[in-house]
């Protein structure tokens, strides 16, 4: 395959290769099919169709001043830059470009550990550091910190946080955009820029207060293309000295409203960390009378899901509590939960699970001994990078559909229904939407809820339906209020799209910041659905 | 850089590798440093023991990466085999990519399960300049 850079020619690209190779040298530099094969999408809907979006060469840079020299070239032969930092956003296009012919700015070399501090709990990262090498760094040194790690934990702080990606810890840190401070980013002109304290000469404090003075430009950078982040620091956890867990369920399906506000609680009190939701009823779901309850069109009464639920002698819903802290605090957090629960929804039950010091043994890690079927994935609660995600994987892979809704019961049944009944259009796929769907609890604030249909390689008509429910589950849950919260670069612009409040203002806002600072869209032009002059022409 | 001989050979040890073990010992020494075994999937190693050192893990190769694979592929050289599941395998060529390297051989040993699992045997090998043996 030949693919070009838009508006380039043949002597031209081989020009502008060369001039990358003269500043990162030439074994850095990527552009044969061969060597471009890692920087395909391996989970695109559209995978070895005409929408699959390719980039024509790679450059890996070893540190900040030949970011900005790459940038610079870039400029002058006005060649689109698509900058990745581990290249593991699976779902959500891995390290495939925008714009077809684009560069990757493959940022693999730049994966110094900068600092990690202990008693500030603050570390400073390259974009090519990964999780592991952070969790490594902290354990090697025997630091008392805790990471807020996503599941799997290859990808790197940067990248994740880029992504407004999540972890399952304490709330503020879950957020990993938000448990951000401090950045540094190469503009597209190739100037090197420092946000919040990191602009002011001599501040000691880069890590510790994000702003500085005046406008943040920060969240630019997030799922924006305004420049190339090349160090950006992060908070850390104190690692707790004790854990516990406990399961709490409640009768009715109509419960599920109350332990939600409840749960809102210990969390925005910073009681909890975070909680896992489900269903007793999922044991049901092999029974072909109670799935077509749980998945009918309409969605089921509370009144015929209570009776299925007490003919069975389950319980319609529960959490998974997961307390962190002093042991002595972890205990009267739990029991103050209990009993705020238990005093309010009739017939609630409570259950204690696994209780112990941190740091926890590998058989705590592995999470057998939990006194009930759990859905807590231990490792990645306490902060421990794994792979083991990747044994629920289907088929080739999947691409990932995040509704953000308001955190409460009546939303979660609402999605349940709205997009239970859409979804019905594309039978082959799971329900992933059903009566006993149940939020994630990720993000600080809000309410997920997930949609992830498998693609397979060698399946074209299988991609083209779960390429259709994904557009189709974007439009309908915008229709209701629910926005993605991340998306691949083929959904980007149908899902920037929604976010439409008086004319688009946001969007055309950010193509105005787009135009002033790279009009010829060198840095990710489409990413976050904002295109340059260049491109919207 | 991979040379066609060193594909050659090592296009040799995956198949031997997936006929069984008496062949897969006889190939592995002309180039794996490590043999990695997936024990989701009934295999008879045993003849594999002498020579090359062999890693066994079930699916999640979080622990093998962790402690081994990531600091050898950061090296120089290092040849793995293994027979693992596709998904494992995926894990594993998306890392060794990161680093270098890549799949020089692999071959599917059943037809994927339901959820599109089939055991493969590889060779992983160094390809990149700055690993390259």
């Amino acid at each position: 395959m030949s693919l070009l850079p838009p508006d380039m020619d043949e002597a031209g690209f081989a020009a502008f290769l060369e001039e990358l190779r003269g500043t990162v040298g030439a074994d850095w530099v990527w552009s044969g099919e061969a060597d471009m094969f890692p920087y395909r999408d391996s989970f695109s809907p559209v995978w070895n169709t005409g929408e699959e979006r390719h980039a024509s060469a790679a450059v890996a840079p070893e540190n900040v001043e030949q970011v900005s020299e790459v940038v610079r070239i870039a400029r002058r032969h006005r060649v689109p830059l698509f900058p990745i930092s581990t290249g593991k956003n699976f779902g959500y296009g891995g390290p495939s470009p925008n714009v077809n012919g684009s560069v990757v700015l493959d940022l693999k070399r730049m994966n110094r550990v900068i600092e990690v501090n202990e008693e500030r709990a603050y570390c400073l990262v390259e974009p090519g550091v990964s999780y592991f090498d952070l969790y490594r760094e902290i354990q090697e040194r025997g630091l008392k910190l805790m990471l807020d790690c996503p599941d799997p934990g290859w990808g790197s702080p940067v990248g994740n946080s880029l992504e407004r990606g999540v972890g399952y810890t304490m709330p503020h840190f879950r957020d990993h955009f938000g448990a951000h401070c401090g950045m540094e980013v190469v503009l597209p002109d190739g100037e090197v820029m420092r946000t919040g304290m990191g602009a002011l000469p001599g501040s000691d404090t880069w890590q510790e207060y994000p702003y500085g003075f005046g406008p943040d430009p920060a969240g630019l950078f997030a799922q924006g293309n305004f420049g190339v982040v090349t160090k950006m620091g992060f908070r850390l956890l104190p690692l707790p000295e004790y854990y516990r867990s406990a399961l709490i369920t409640v009768p009715r399906r109509r419960d599920f409203v109350k332990l939600v506000n409840h749960v809102n609680y210990l969390s925005d009190s910073g009681l909890i960390g975070e909680v896992e939701y489900g269903s007793p009823l999922s044991a049901l779901m092999g029974n072909a009378d109670f799935m077509a309850l749980a998945t009918r069109t309409g969605g089921p009464s509370d009144a015929e899901m209570d009776a299925a639920a007490s003919d069975a002698g389950l319980h319609n819903w529960q959490v998974e509590l997961q307390f962190f802290g002093p042991e002595k605090a972890t205990l009267e957090n739990w029991h103050y939960a209990k009993d705020r629960i238990l005093s309010d929804i009739p017939g609630a039950a409570s259950f204690e699970g696994d209780h112990f010091p941190m740091p926890a043994t590998e058989e705590q890690l592995n999470n057998t001994t939990q006194p009930w079927q759990t859905s807590i994935k231990r490792r990645r609660s306490l902060g421990v990078p794994s792979l083991g995600a990747w044994k629920i994987v289907r088929d080739d892979g999947h691409v990932g559909f995040f509704p953000v809704l308001p955190r409460t019961g009546e939303a979660v049944f609402e999605v349940q229904r709205v997009l239970g009944d859409a979804m019905k259009e594309f039978p082959t796929l799971p329900p992933f939407f059903n009566a006993l769907t149940t939020p994630l609890f990720w993000h600080t604030h809000t309410f997920q809820m997930v949609f992830a249909p498998s693609i397979k390689h060698d399946d074209p008509a299988h991609n083209a339906i779960t390429h259709a429910a994904m557009k189709k589950c974007v439009a309908v849950a915008a229709e209701h209020g629910w926005g993605d919260y991340r998306a691949a670069p083929i959904y980007q612009d149908d899902v920037a799209g929604t976010y439409s409040f008086n004319n688009h203002i946001l969007r055309r806002f950010h193509e105005q910041l787009k135009d002033a600072i790279d009009p010829d869209g060198i840095i990710a032009p489409g990413r976050g659905g904002i295109w340059p002059r260049r491109f919207r022409a | 850089m991979i040379t066609r001989r060193d594909l050659i050979k090592w296009g040799m040890v995956a198949p031997a590798l997936a006929a069984g073990s008496q062949a897969a010992f006889a190939a592995a020494p002309q180039g794996l440093d490590a043999l990695l075994v997936d024990e989701r999937f009934p295999f008879d190693d045993a003849p594999l023991h002498a020579g090359v050192p062999v890693m066994r893990f079930a699916g999640d190769v979080t622990r093998v990466w962790y402690e081994v694979l990531d600091a050898r592929w950061r090296e120089r050289g290092f040849v793995l085999g293994g027979i693992t599941g596709s998904d494992a395998l995926f894990v594993l060529e998306t890392l060794a990519t990161h680093q270098g390297r890549r799949v020089v051989t692999r071959t599917p040993l059943a037809e994927p399960d339901a959820r599109g699992v089939a055991p493969v045997s590889w060779v992983i090998a160094p390809h990149h300049p700055s690993v390259a043996a």
